[in-house]
């Protein structure tokens, strides 16, 4: 039998070293030959190492975290002036740590408070902070991602526009500031040769892209640019690791096998490797939001991708120590040039709608691309959540404060006796960085829990949550800089005030209670916390207000029982605008005879899906204006009996009709807002005009309603309604009004479709109302979270000014006794003591109101349809805190009015 | 006021003689046929806490030197000690007559 000894021994001293110090002293030695024997008797006994182990080691665990709890609780202090009998720093921040835990442990109540306030508090801003550090902070997961910049070409009308096949050659040839440079573009794919013809996410890249963001082939291997330059059209595809997994459940044979895309088959040559730790910040799903990629020579424009003007997406990575100032001067030249040289960005196109001049092109970091629209509703929010977290340590400030007032006079007795101020206020310091200590810990677990209630409250796309929380070093330093923090803030005062007692008159009030100082503190601290709470209820009151507004916007349509879907034809099966009206016009017929269906038409865009375009118009007999400065209109294709589908008033002519087709001359149809502009005084009917994008002029034959098409918040614009069946593309939509609800049509529908085409793929099957209720996320979740947020505040000012007037009624019991005694009434008294709590409510709420005001100046972009200075939102916190107020100090000041004069002055 | 189970038992195991840890454990086995089988933390908290209170100490004295591990410490009963130990014993015997009376132990 080998030698276990050694073995036992250091296992042993290994189990009893988890024990505290003072027990290891005196057992020790004990506690380690008792283990080393029953370690002995059991390997005796037959057992092997780990079974011998085992029981030993649950019997540490169950022992020693007590004993270690009981050594810091029972101990009792030595004195404090003792400290400087040759003992640490270590021994003497223990002392306090011990007296703190034996204070808690008489007064559980007052410690849970405290713990659970500023848990609450800390696991708020844990969570917001995670957020706002995966979205805002956390670089892309590429590497060395700081360098990845969107390319964008500015047109006057839209700063982040598309870039041509032709520019982003130049770039690469005229510019050595990018280690490389690259095209995208996501769009829908058919993919067909299935049981059900289905629509994948595909994204058109030229090679470069993979080398931009620095992606690599985790099977098989990628395309190069070789592979996606125009006219070399190769059938290779690449497919991410999710497609990967759910088409092909991760199987070897899916690298070389055929998938149908857009009516061509591709070789699928690779599965893209996912970026490292993907899922960790939102900003994953930007560039690889997608199933396939594929080469950007099969972009689908009618004239290949090189004629084709800007029609694709720019990113690029910046060498190593160049600036983007720089590749921002080189790109502003090479833009200059080719406008001089006449091949501008949009000079073979037929489809463009970029202007010419005032055109260039710019780098903004991918990192800003991602998160721009983010920015404002996180750091509101992540704002609101500091408002929340100082309330919480005022409160927790305001019990720490109303203590050592009572320990006034052991504490001065103590000064007295010879223990420094400093002394009595590092104990008070220790105690509020033990509960912040504490509380952090539950804060982190807290946090975690509220980032999934979080999702499970549905935000917006614009509040952008990662699927996985790391609890990182980011995330870990952020909430111990919090921690300290509030340490800091909760012992703050009472400390301060503990290093100045007032001896004397504390003694001197010999055993009386109330000397009535720190006051004047506890007042300033309500003030505080009164005005962050005013601040932040006015706040959600202007966000409800604006979910309000946004929901009783007028849309000028009627989103009610409409049932929509959009489909994609396939370009090499119906190559020509013949084919394609021929197949709208069917399909049409066939959704029309679905029971349950009122009326039907196709519409490029649904309104409030976020497609959608604009178009530069010239009126027939005007100057033909400078294409920057030409006067633009969102630009629709509709069937006829859109507007009836729709409910969208037609004011004064005549909607399209069947015979508007690709032989008759071309029409259209303007909003009223298009009317007013361009024909003020005067009938548009009849008015003809032309845009770049259509041959010959075209002429106005209704005008009808506005109709909102991106937002609930956006101004009227000027609407161009063109006949689908003159301009037959191959994305589309269908709109379906029903008798019923929206969706009870979907199968009915998509079969009719299917009976005119087996293979054809639809998605976005929704009903409008949903895809409104879609665009009004961000204000409902924004409105829902600062609720949230102001509820708590609220709360806790209201357990605030609770607190400090049950106390201040509690410290003035003789002082009250004495005058109820000499005839004052109780309801004077009940008064008194509510006037004074709502003197201080005011004083609060008029600071918060200043506050309220300067916040809401930052946040205006995030309200719609109220003004900053709003004074319903704004009297209404001021209200809304009053009543909570008045109610918590209506109840220690009943008690106060109760007092038994003859009980209250017995007391002292 | 009643006395932990814990505590109980090692002033009884020590009642008889001066003992060292593990044979307190083996002696407590002994003395409820295997029932309480003590690990050895449970035990050292229990001394740490008797130790502080005096009612066992540290045993200066060492057995006979043949039966001697002599870097074992051993600990006996304080007459405080015994005097708990001989309370207790007292007060749980009243409930057993206390029981007995009710017939809810079968032997008189």
């Amino acid at each position: 039998m080998p030698d276990f000894s050694r073995v036992d021994r250091r296992f042993a001293w290994w189990l009893v070293w988890l024990y505290p110090p003072r027990f290891r002293r005196d057992v020790g030695l004990g506690l380690a030959d008792a283990i080393e024997d029953r370690m002995r008797v059991s390997r005796a006994s037959g057992s092997g190492t780990l079974g011998a182990a085992m029981p030993l080691m649950f019997d540490t665990l169950r022992n020693a975290p007590a004993e270690w709890i009981r050594s810091v609780g029972d101990r009792p202090p030595r004195d404090p002036h003792a400290a400087a009998g040759g003992r640490t720093m270590f021994d003497t921040v223990m002392q306090d740590v011990r007296y703190a835990v034996r204070l808690w442990r008489r007064r559980p109540g007052f410690a849970l408070v405290a713990i659970l306030t500023l848990a609450l508090g800390i696991g708020a801003n844990t969570a917001m902070f995670t957020i706002v550090n995966a979205v805002l902070l956390r670089p892309l997961p590429y590497a060395h991602a700081e360098r990845i910049v969107s390319v964008w070409g500015r047109a006057s009308t839209f700063p982040r526009g598309l870039i041509s096949y032709r520019e982003y050659q130049e770039i690469r040839k005229q510019t050595d500031m990018f280690e490389s440079a690259g095209l995208w573009l996501p769009q829908s794919v058919n993919l067909t040769g299935v049981d059900e013809p289905q629509r994948l996410t595909g994204t058109f890249v030229t090679g470069s892209f993979f080398e931009v963001l620095g992606l690599r082939a985790g099977r098989g291997r990628l395309f190069g640019d070789e592979d996606s330059a125009p006219g070399t059209v190769k059938p290779v595809a690449v497919i991410t690791e999710g497609l990967w997994k759910r088409r092909f459940s991760g199987a070897d044979s899916a690298v070389g096998s055929t998938m149908i895309l857009n009516g061509v088959p591709l070789t699928i040559i690779g599965v893209l490797a996912p970026p490292t730790d993907a899922g960790a910040t939102a900003g994953d799903g930007y560039f690889l939001n997608t199933d396939v990629l594929i080469p950007a020579a099969q972009f689908p424009v009618p004239h290949g991708l090189e004629a084709a003007g800007p029609v694709m997406l720019g990113v690029a990575r910046l060498k190593a120590g160049v600036g983007i100032a720089r590749a921002n001067a080189d790109l502003d030249v090479i833009e200059k040039r080719l406008i001089a040289s006449g091949e501008t960005a949009n000079a073979t196109s037929n489809s463009s709608f970029t202007a010419t001049a005032g055109r260039s092109l710019y780098a903004e970091p991918a990192q800003e691309s991602v998160v721009g629209t983010s920015r404002a509703a996180l750091m509101l929010l992540f704002a609101a959540v500091g408002v929340v977290l100082l309330i919480a340590c005022v409160n927790v400030s305001q019990l720490l404060l109303a203590r050592a007032v009572d320990r006034d006079r052991e504490i001065a007795l103590r000064a007295a006796l010879g223990a420094s101020r400093a002394t009595v206020a590092r104990q008070l310091v220790v105690e509020a960085a033990l509960l912040a200590m504490v509380a952090s810990a539950a804060g982190l677990a807290l946090g975690r829990l509220a980032i999934a209630g979080l999702t499970w409250l549905r935000p917006p796309s614009s509040v952008p949550i990662p699927t996985t929380l790391p609890l990182d070093g980011t995330v870990l330093l952020f909430t111990s800089g919090v921690a300290i923090l509030v340490a800091t803030l909760c012992g703050l005062a009472p400390a301060v005030r503990a290093a100045r007692p007032d001896l004397a008159r504390v003694l001197q009030a010999g055993f009386r209670r109330g000397s009535g100082t720190g006051r004047r503190t506890r007042d300033a601290l309500m003030v505080v916390e009164m005005a962050m709470s005013v601040t932040l209820v006015a706040l959600s009151a202007l966000l409800i207000q604006t979910l309000l507004a946004v929901q009783n916007a007028p849309l000028g349509f009627d989103s009610s029982n409409v049932f929509t879907l959009q489909f994609r034809l396939p370009q090499n099966k119906y190559p020509k605008p013949d084919d394609i009206a021929r197949f709208f016009k069917t399909a049409i017929d066939r959704v029309r005879a679905v029971p349950g269906v009122e009326s039907a038409a196709l519409v490029r865009a649904v309104p409030f899906s976020g497609n959608g375009g604009t178009v530069g118009y010239t009126v027939e007999g005007r100057p033909v204006a400078d294409p920057a400065s030409m006067p633009q209109a969102t630009f629709h294709l509709v069937t006829p009996d859109y507007f009836k589908t729709m409910r969208i008033p037609v004011l004064k002519g005549r909607d399209f009709s069947d015979r508007d087709d690709l032989q008759s001359t071309l029409v259209a149809v303007i909003n009223e807002t298009f009317a007013k502009r361009a024909f003020p005084n005067e009938d548009a009917i009849g008015k003809r005009f032309t845009t770049p994008q259509t041959q010959g002029p075209i002429t106005i034959v209704g005008v009808v309603g506005d109709a909102k098409h991106y937002t609930a918040t956006e101004p009227p614009r000027p609407q161009l309604y063109a006949a689908h069946y003159q301009v037959p593309l191959i994305f589309s939509s269908l709109v379906a009004r029903t008798k019923g609800p929206a969706m009870s049509v979907a199968n009915d529908v998509r079969k009719a479709i299917w009976s005119v085409d087996k293979d054809q793929p639809m998605w976005s099957v929704i009903s409008l109302e949903d895809t409104v209720a879609r665009t009004q996320g961000e204000p409902r979740f924004l409105a829902l979270l600062l609720g949230i947020f102001a509820s708590v505040a609220l709360l806790l000012a209201g357990v605030g000014i609770y607190g400090v007037t049950s106390y201040g009624v509690a410290q003035r019991t003789r002082e009250i006794g004495i005058r109820l005694a000499l005839g004052a009434s109780a309801e004077r008294v009940l008064r008194e003591v509510v006037g004074r709590g709502i003197r201080l409510t005011l004083v609060g709420a008029a600071v918060g109101l200043i506050a309220a005001l300067a916040m809401a100046r930052l946040a205006t972009t995030l309200l719609f349809g109220v003004t900053p200075t709003d004074p319903v939102s704004l009297a209404g916190a001021v209200t809304v805190l009053c009543v909570v107020s008045v109610v918590a100090c209506y109840v220690p000041a009943r008690r106060a009015g109760r007092f038994d004069p003859v009980i209250a002055l017995a007391e002292e | 006021m009643t006395l932990r189970t814990v505590e109980f038992h090692v002033l009884l195991a020590l009642a008889a003689e001066e003992r060292h840890g593990y044979a307190i454990l083996q002696e407590i086995a002994a003395l409820t046929d295997g029932e309480l089988q003590l690990e050895p933390g449970t035990l050292y908290r229990a001394l740490h806490r008797m130790l502080k209170d005096g009612w066992v100490v540290e045993s200066a004295r060492r057995p006979a030197v043949d039966a001697d591990d002599e870097r074992r410490r051993y600990y006996r009963l304080t007459p405080l000690g015994r005097r708990i130990a001989a309370a207790e014993a007292e007060r749980l015997s009243r409930l057993v007559s206390i029981a007995r009376a009710h017939r809810l132990l079968s032997r008189a």
